[in-house]
């Protein structure tokens, strides 16, 4: 326990210098006390400082997940020019579902066709359930539910649930970027990348102050770092 | 024949002569330029037919490749833009930027600012062919054309 502790009071403080502390020792705290309730919450990562806003990832999306012309599971957010030609750039940021721990969308779903996946934190709709009423649209402070045109129920990104996910490959979106902007990853593994990257870097996620505790993560650009 | 069918083939008449003669014009806008005694020996690099070939824009060969000078002797001080010239970026964007102001280019397409000094604009276009290829790509091409040069090993 001592020795948890210890390791839960420096990692903390490399952290300090972040903009966002995420608890992700508690998690391995867990794990040596052997109170293993599931060890799969999947996060994501959009490093800002190399997207190029090529929006590549918003095509794959739009293949992969057969998302209609006219509606989008993600967008890329421009916003710029910053600084004198010939020297501008330009600030890119992610727009899409922050797979909310604290979900509003399935909070207020009548039917149940709104949920979060038990197994691995995926906020999810099920458009068999769904019937419109689109209270999951205006609850949804992130504003990133639509009416699929097709299907008529609620859709918004789900991590590739459906499609990449069950075929043991990384959603669609992140397999398309050419910079690696995109991470995907098991915030329970301290192995993997994304949590790595997380402890390596100060991250932001939007309106925390809600209590949602959204699951998209940002390294924001600071000024002129696009260079690639 | 009534007057009315009468006034109605005439009608006919003088709108197909109008078409085919305005068809005419534009397959003849391209003269100009390719009259150009330059043509006199580079036929062997095919017709310029691009939008820059239009008459009405009064060019010619050395708007863009410069004077003859010393060619075919070697050195001279033609411009040649293909990948293989040593050519700057900006010498050979400060061609195409005599004509188009960035302001304006920027207004057109926002990634002309951000590659301004980075890239050279025949690198993206071609203004021989009819139309310039990078012109009118759907989101999933242009975004494969930018994936072509920022694509980072994994
Ligand atoms: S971002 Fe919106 S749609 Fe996604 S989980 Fe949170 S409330 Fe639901
Ligand atoms: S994770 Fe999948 S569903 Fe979500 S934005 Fe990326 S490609 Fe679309
Ligand atoms: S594919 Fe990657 S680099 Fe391109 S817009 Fe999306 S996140 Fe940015």
């Amino acid at each position: 326990m001592e020795n948890s502790r210890r390791h839960f009071l420096k990692s903390t403080c490399a952290l300090v210098a972040g903009v966002s502390v995420y608890p992700l020792s508690r998690d391995q705290a867990n794990a040596d006390t052997g109170i293993r309730i599931n060890n799969l919450k999947y996060a994501m990562l959009h490093d800002e400082t190399k997207c190029i806003g090529c929006n590549a990832c918003v095509e794959a999306c739009r293949e992969v997940n057969h998302v209609p012309e006219g509606v989008t599971r993600l967008s890329i957010e421009q916003s710029g020019p910053y600084g004198k030609y010939p020297n501008q750039y330009y600030h890119f940021s992610r727009h899409s579902c922050q797979h909310c721990e604290d979900a509003p969308c399935v909070n207020v779903c009548p039917t149940g066709a709104a949920f979060i996946d038990k197994e691995n934190g995926i906020v999810s709709v099920n458009a068999d359930k769904c019937v419109g009423c689109q209270y999951c649209i205006l609850a949804c402070p992130y504003d990133v539910r639509f009416i699929n045109p097709v299907t008529k129920a609620a859709d918004k990104c789900d991590f590739c649930r459906e499609t990449n996910l069950k075929q043991d490959k990384q959603p669609a979106c992140v397999e398309a970027c050419p910079t690696k902007a995109l991470v995907f990853g098991n915030l329970k593994d301290p192995e993997s990348e994304l949590v790595m990257l997380l402890k390596a870097n100060p991250t932001q996620r939007t309106k925390l102050d809600l209590g949602t505790r959204p699951k998209l993560f940002r390294i924001t650009a600071k000024q002129g770092e696009i260079i690639l | 024949m009534s007057r009315n069918n009468w006034l109605l083939m005439l009608s006919v008449g003088v709108l197909s002569f109008a078409l085919m003669s305005q068809g005419a014009n534009s397959a003849d806008s391209t003269e100009q330029i390719n009259n150009d005694s330059c043509m006199k020996c580079h036929k062997r690099n095919g017709a310029m037919q691009g939008h820059h070939a239009q008459e009405q824009l009064k060019m010619s060969c050395s708007s863009c490749h410069g004077e003859q000078g010393n060619h075919p002797k070697k050195p001279n001080d033609l411009m040649v833009f293909s990948v293989e010239n040593d050519m700057t970026i900006d010498t050979k964007n400060g061609v195409c930027l005599k004509c188009h102001s960035p302001k304006k280019i920027a207004q057109a397409e926002w990634t002309h600012n951000v590659h301004a000094q980075k890239v050279s604009c025949t690198s993206c276009h071609k203004l021989h062919p009819e139309s310039d290829p990078i012109m009118g790509l759907g989101a999933k091409d242009s975004s494969n054309v930018c994936r072509n040069c920022h694509t980072v090993q994994r």
